[in-house]
């Protein structure tokens, strides 16, 4: 990556991968539920890939989310999601 | 004689009167316990952040291993974040930042229920490499910022 701070170019950080673990349990009657936060450059497949490690399941962030994403090809930066089953 | 009589009677009787007046008015002993009261339980500690640790590994109880303020650009980061207290549910989130823009890495949070002492642990990894330059993680308990670690990645 030649990217250097100071260039007007915006770095592009969607194949960021993450993840998170505790030793706390999840609050009772809850499954354990992660917020991931849309970054320029993100889809729902990218962000199914990144968290599952399988783009396909792309359609359970759209299910969990249909509350805020009416068009799944349409998520923006800072949009926070909820990620089922992770 | 028979006068004498009759006010050493009364005198008797008087005496006996006030003494029994005495005894009712008498406290009543104090009842006595078998045990002592039970002390109350201890209220749980508040929940807090402790530390924020950051490094390129955790241990298995997800404390910081390799601990590290300057990463290379394949290298995982890991946050861990020790905390106190309970609380039925806390939101701790992880919000990575690159450069003096903040341009968001990632935000990523975690409901958790802790009943004591607990660690949570956060880590972000970049497979085409990350760019060099200073970012830094925010971690926030429920909206309220717990703390921020600031970190390098350089070739």
């Amino acid at each position: 990556m030649n990217w250097t701070e100071g260039e007007d170019k915006t770095p592009d950080f969607s194949d960021v991968v993450s993840g998170s673990s505790s030793s706390a349990e999840a609050p009772k009657g809850e499954a354990v539920t992660r917020t991931y936060t849309v970054v320029a450059g993100d889809s729902l497949s990218k962000i199914a890939k990144k968290i599952y490690g399988d783009a396909g399941r792309w359609k359970e962030i759209f299910e969990a989310n249909k509350d805020t994403i009416k068009n799944p090809d349409l998520i923006h930066p800072g949009q926070a999601l909820k990620i089922p089953g992770a | 004689m028979k006068r004498s009589h009759f006010a050493a009677a009364v005198a008797v009787l008087m005496t006996l009167v006030a003494a029994a007046c005495a005894k009712k008015e008498a406290p009543a002993p104090p009842e006595q316990s078998a045990a002592p009261p039970p002390a109350a339980a201890p209220a749980p500690a508040p929940f807090n952040v402790v530390s924020i640790g950051l490094g390129k590994s955790i241990n298995d109880d997800r404390t910081i291993k390799d601990a590290a303020t300057t990463f290379a650009p394949h290298d995982t980061i890991y946050a861990s974040v020790s905390t106190a207290g309970a609380a039925a549910k806390t939101t701790l989130k992880a919000k990575w930042t690159f450069g003096a823009k903040d341009t968001l890495v990632n935000e990523e949070s975690r409901d958790i229920a802790p009943t004591g002492p607990s660690v949570t642990e956060f880590h972000v990894a970049k497979p085409s490499g990350w760019p060099v330059g200073k970012y830094k993680v925010e971690i926030s308990a429920d909206g309220t910022p717990a703390g921020t670690k600031e970190f390098e990645v350089a070739r």
